[in-house]
């Protein structure tokens, strides 16, 4: 039981954004040109969906990233039953976490976003928003590709700790958040993207799903430790 | 199961070999036993300007002079308060572990840090156009900070942050346990860290959850928390490498309320399902538990919903509980490992915490609420629980072998 | 007061992000919390900061921020009486 199959997966980022059942669709301008600036302000919950906004525009950029990336996953959490929502486990992964949230927080402070300090949160919103009662995980790591939070839902997977495993890669920070206070560019991430997998078991899906071997999570593992050099020669 | 694979399984269980702390009560378990035997806080009352106000604050202060210790004995973190609690805290459980660690090449010991806001204090310095060192910058990023200790312990294992609010040491514990039975290491560094800031003291201030008189867990009149800040640490092993009998971790299990987002779901059932799998993966029954030590922050809306949590889970039998955080406040990152520490302890010197700064014990909480600390008849098995912002939960099972 | 009464119809819908309520939707004299704009306990606190930030009136207690907030018309009263800026 060491092979898990990739459900699904969404993409968002400058590129533009989609599922595994669409093609990456372009933004519309003029927020294409905008997000291809780094001023990522404008992007909205109504590109996405016709469900009433209102949490949406009370999130702060790293759950907006998220809960889109979620969203263009909606589908297959609709089809779902309250049992498996139940064992769904949350992992989320990000270099920057919170930080475009704390440079504003820190420059004016103001309750309503203060919840949104924590690279955890977008987890909570995810898991109100499709009531998932599963595992849950929040890494900060210096590489900015999710693969620790796959080797980890591998691992609940093998372990019986959960059915199934939403991954998140999130990267979120704002052009002129950045530019406003003058912190070392390699705390920074100039790229910015939210980017989901849906894993499971083999048996659960039909057969067309790709595949994503134990082995390639251990790979990712060791890509992602912390004492990847690459965290000691930015310095 | 086999007689040999469930040795197997034992052998690689992670255990416990030393702990280290950094808390209002000083430097080192020392103080901070002494503080759970007397059942004293260590709560101070300091002014701090927030916003355009000067406001009176009590909380679980690290003492001056420990941190004026600490920036003597390492300058190069002198305005890094997250780096010197941390190592100070990892100084201590790495000498505690003593000679077990002697065997245990760099390539085998992992590290995990548990932070919520790493070294904050910078951010706000530069926010305001003050001047900090670039390693205190750094620091800023949790995982540069998680490197950055690692690599002072010299860990070439694997290396993970967890950043996930008030339940970030638990899930980091849970994440160290885990990279040994996986067999990625025999031996993880968990380190829990966060320090006290402008920056959170200006949000939770927002957010009216201060006691103004220092927080009161389970208290019929109780409303709101005390912040604190600190660090603690936990040098874990795999059970093979120690000959006598340990304290194991031996199931942890987290959970989302899949409720409103700043408070937890009323009914506890997101707590109590996180219980039922920590309990689940120890492979022990809810009657097995010994002593809870409550997450117990004071606010009128957890201790709430924990009491409602623990009912659930153990009926009318609710084992003796307690809440320490009247004692050093709540310390956000550093809760999760400090709380397990002071589990530590108490399964050592065999005495159960009580509930520091208790005056009235609230009704809706279990009358097993301990107010004094008490020696036990029987402690060999503990839950530790914790939760946080964002409705998540994490429940960690303690359980000492027979000698 | 008219004035006033406008300025923080405005600056009620940009600290609350309400971006799609314009002030005419807000009714001087009708309730600003349990109505249609969906408001909770996180965005009374709100308000209360907004107050310290733009007025200087500082709120210790929130029964005096509910009486305060019952409209906008007694928040610009509570406003023209306390403020400091």
């Amino acid at each position: 039981m060491n092979d898990f199959v990739i459900h699904a997966a969404s993409y968002l980022g400058p590129e533009g954004f989609g599922n595994d059942q669409t093609s990456l669709r372009a933004w519309p301008s003029p927020l294409k040109e905008n997000l291809a600036r780094g001023e990522l302000d404008g992007l909205h919950w109504s590109l996405l969906s016709d469900s009433d906004p209102s949490r949406f525009l009370r999130m702060d950029l790293m759950c907006r990233l998220g809960f889109m990336a979620a969203e263009l996953l909606a589908v297959n959490f609709d089809a779902m039953s309250d049992a498996r929502r139940d064992r769904l486990g949350v992992c989320a992964e990000s270099f920057t976490g919170s930080l475009d949230t704390d440079i504003r927080f820190a420059q004016t402070p103001r309750p309503s976003i203060f919840a949104y300090t924590l690279p955890s949160t977008v987890v909570g919103e995810i898991c109100i928003r499709f009531r998932l009662k599963g595992p849950v995980l929040s890494l900060i790591s210096p590489a900015t590709n999710g693969a620790n939070a796959i080797a980890e839902a591998v691992e609940w997977l093998r372990d019986g700790d959960a059915e199934m495993a939403l991954c998140l890669g999130i990267e979120a920070m704002n052009g002129s958040t950045a530019n406003s206070v003058s912190l070392p560019e390699n705390l920074l991430s100039r790229d910015w993207h939210g980017a989901a997998l849906l894993l499971g078991h083999s048996e659960n899906s039909p057969r067309e799903k790709p595949f994503v071997s134990g082995a390639l999570a251990e790979v990712c593992r060791k890509l992602c430790s912390c004492r990847n050099p690459l965290a000691k020669s930015i310095r | 199961m086999g007689a040999s694979l469930e040795t197997a399984v034992n052998e690689s269980a992670a255990a416990i070999a030393g702990c280290g702390s950094v808390s209002a009560t000083g430097l080192g378990l020392e103080p901070l036993q002494s503080a759970v035997a007397a059942n004293a806080s260590a709560l101070q009352r300091r002014e701090f300007v927030i916003g355009k106000t000067s406001q009176s604050i009590v909380a679980g202060f690290v003492p001056d002079e420990i941190v004026e210790q600490l920036r003597a004995a390492d300058s190069a973190h002198a305005d890094s308060r997250a780096f010197l609690f941390a190592a100070a805290a990892l100084k201590q459980a790495a000498k505690n572990a003593g000679r077990i660690l002697d065997s245990v090449p760099a390539a085998r010991r992992g590290f995990v840090l548990s932070t919520t806001k790493a070294n904050i204090e910078a951010l706000d310095k530069l926010v305001r156009r003050q001047s900090v060192s670039a390693v205190a910058q750094r620091q800023i990023q949790p995982a540069f900070l998680a490197a950055d200790l690692a690599e002072q312990l010299d860990c070439r294992g694997p290396v993970q942050c967890v950043s996930a609010a008030c339940i970030s040491g638990l899930s980091a514990l849970q994440q160290g346990a885990a990279i040994i039975r996986r067999g990625l290491a025999d031996a993880v560094f968990v380190a829990g860290v966060d320090i006290i800031s402008q920056f959170v003291l200006s949000g939770f201030n927002s957010l009216k959850s201060f006691d103004p008189e220092g927080c009161r867990p389970f208290d019929k009149s109780r409303i709101g928390l005390s912040l604190g800040e600190g660090a603690a640490a936990i040098v874990l092993v795999k059970r093979k490498l120690l000959s006598s009998s340990a304290t194991l971790l031996s199931g942890c299990g987290t959970s989302n309320d899949a409720n409103h987002l700043t408070g937890p779901s009323r009914d506890g059932s997101g707590l109590a399902l996180a219980i039922r799998r920590a309990l689940a993966k120890a492979g022990i029954a809810a009657d097995e538990i010994d002593y809870v030590n409550a997450h117990g922050t004071g606010t009128p809306y957890n201790d709430n919903m924990e009491s409602l949590a623990l009912r659930s889970v153990f009926g009318d039998r609710v084992p003796p509980f307690s809440s320490n955080k009247g004692i050093f406040g709540h310390t956000l990152g550093a809760a999760g490992v400090l709380e397990t520490v002071l589990c530590v302890a108490a399964l050592e010197n065999n005495l159960l915490p009580g509930t520091p700064r208790l005056r009235e014990r609230d009704p809706v909480a279990p009358d097993s609420l301990l107010a004094k600390p008490r020696t036990a008849t029987k402690l060999d098995c503990v839950l530790k629980i914790n939760c946080g912002f964002g409705g998540t939960n994490a429940a960690l099972v303690l359980e000492r072998e027979a000698p | 007061m008219e004035a006033l009464i406008d300025e923080l119809k405005n600056k009620i819908i940009a600290a609350l992000s309400l971006e799609h309520i314009r002030p005419a939707d807000i009714k001087a004299d009708e309730p600003i919390f349990g109505t249609g704009l969906g408001l909770d306990s996180i965005d009374s606190l709100e308000l209360v900061s907004l107050l310290e930030r733009d007025y200087g009136i500082l709120i210790e207690e929130m029964s005096v921020a509910q009486k305060a907030f019952a409209s906008v018309r007694t928040l610009a009263e509570f406003v023209a009486k306390n403020r400091k800026n």
